[in-house]
């Protein structure tokens, strides 16, 4: 349960990157459909496999393009 | 029928027919100024033929207008080419202009063909790239693979050109994330050490590279031919995208990168992911995840009320009844049983009765026979006895005492 709770941890905190968290929803997902867990701890995926997504659409929609130049150090 | 009252004035106004203007046309065209001369000019529209036949036009920009010839090589005369004829040389063609008289269509019909100036360049790059290659800078094995979710973007471009602006264009709406311009000059001499320089700054820096630049004659993107910049996008630890120029252009730098883009705004488009794309798989993950719980709820629901319709009062009484037929049934059987048992029973104890009645010792008692005890034993034998003993005699109907005054044995009488 502890290793559940940090990587629940390192999701909220966009350690985990945007493909990880997919693969990690895709996991949640398949456990559900197959029943490979109990009652309660399907409620509890969920609840993660929704934060997760939540996160990720969050990453989505504030993404903002941000240009920077480099110098030309001494070119010019 | 003179219609048009042509007939007045012959040779005026006669109406020629297609074929006679094809003749004349022909005919004027089989001129000595158009035959066995060298024209030169841009190759536009190549198109080479499975025949072997090439087929392309003579193009010059002449005080802003376009003029053009088009033109064909037969097969036996392009296989004589010693280069690969490419759009946007600058090239010399020795032949004639042949008209093909049913379509009234011209054509220079062409026997050498060669390249003006820059043939030294092109010998070049061939050059280069036999040498690259058997370098191994080409070789597959040296090919990084580019990140799926690339966060910094590195771009080496001129600052003020196309490219750099379309590569933003489509990242800002696909995926927008951070650019890093490295600028560069992408034409004339300084162009190559600027390239190779920019490439070499951004490595480290950021998750891909991509380099490029707009459409351009060969002349103009000559640079991205050059070892410099070949050996920096090799060298480079960084993943680089080559993005130069259009879909038909190829340059040595295609080779040596990990990745070759026909154009900056295709290099744009397969670096980075859509996030278009990206929400509505999200979406369905979404659907899926809800689905999923939704299904499992629903299916402990149903075996609840599975387990609710068993244990129904009815079906209680139901077993509950059952099992007093059963107790009713057993109790019928068992006192049947009991009943008969008895019965049995009586009728042995009679039949017993009638037997021990056949051998009662009394009956004969009842004819005269006595009993005689001696010593509260029953005396069988004359032997038995003596004179003077005390005996008891038991009869049907009571029983006496005496006294022996004499005995006689039967055997002796």
């Amino acid at each position: 349960m502890m290793e559940n709770a940090q990587r629940l941890l390192k999701v909220l905190k966009m350690e985990m990157t945007y493909e990880e968290q997919i693969e990690e929803l895709k996991g949640i997902i398949e456990k559900i459909e197959k029943r490979e867990a109990g009652l309660e701890e399907s409620l509890i995926l969920y609840k993660r496999g929704m934060d997760i997504l939540r996160n990720c659409e969050k990453y989505l929609e504030d993404a903002e393009l941000k240009v920077t130049e480099l110098q030309d150090s001494g070119m010019q | 029928m003179d219609w048009f009252g042509l007939e007045d004035n012959p040779g005026e106004q006669k109406i020629k027919s297609v074929s006679e203007i094809s003749a004349i046309i022909k005919k004027r065209l089989d001129d000595d100024s158009l035959h066995g001369i060298w024209i030169e000019g841009e190759l536009t529209n190549f198109r080479p033929h499975t025949s072997g036949h090439f087929y392309f036009s003579l193009t010059e920009s002449f005080q802003g207008r376009d003029y053009l010839v088009n033109c064909a090589m037969w097969r036996s005369s392009a296989r004589e080419v010693g280069f690969k004829p490419e759009n946007g040389m600058q090239v010399r063609a020795y032949g004639s202009i042949e008209v093909y008289e049913p379509h009234g269509k011209y054509q220079f019909i062409i026997k050498e063909l060669s390249v003006v100036g820059e043939g030294d360049k092109y010998l070049l790059v061939a050059k280069w790239k036999k040498q690259f290659a058997a370098e191994g800078l080409f070789n597959e094995e040296f090919k990084k693979n580019l990140p799926a979710f690339p966060q910094r973007i590195g771009v080496v471009s001129s600052p003020s050109g196309a490219a750099r602006r379309d590569i933003e264009n489509v990242i800002s709406r696909r995926y927008p994330v951070e650019i890093v311009l490295s600028p560069a000059t992408v034409q004339g001499d300084n162009a190559p050490s600027e390239i190779a320089a920019a490439i070499r700054r951004l490595d480290g820096l950021v998750d891909l590279i991509i380099v490029g630049r707009g459409g351009g004659s060969f002349e103009d993107l000559f640079p991205f031919n050059h070892p410099e910049v070949v050996r920096a996008v090799f060298e480079c630890k960084t993943p680089v995208v080559s993005a130069v120029g259009h879909e038909i252009d190829y340059t040595l730098v295609d080779f040596a990168a990990d990745l070759r883009a026909p154009t900056p705004s295709a290099a744009a488009e397969i670096v980075v992911p859509d996030k278009k794309q990206l929400l509505n798989q999200l979406k369905s993950h979404e659907k899926a995840l809800e689905d999923s719980i939704n299904d499992r709820i629903l299916r402990e629901m149903e075996l609840l009320e599975y387990f609710r319709t068993r244990m129904h009062p009815r079906r209680f009484e139901q077993a509950i009844n059952e099992q007093f037929e059963r107790l009713d049934d057993l109790f019928g059987r068992l006192s049947h049983a009991i009943t008969g048992n008895i019965e049995r029973e009586r009728m042995t104890v009679d039949l017993l009765r009638a037997s021990l009645g056949a051998s009662d010792p009394k009956k004969p008692l009842e004819r005269g026979y006595c009993i005689i005890k001696k010593d509260s034993s029953v005396v069988r034998s004359v032997t038995e006895l003596f004179r003077n003993d005390n005996v008891e005699i038991i009869m049907n109907d009571g029983e006496c005492t005496a006294i022996i005054e004499g005995v006689k044995n039967g055997n002796d009488i």
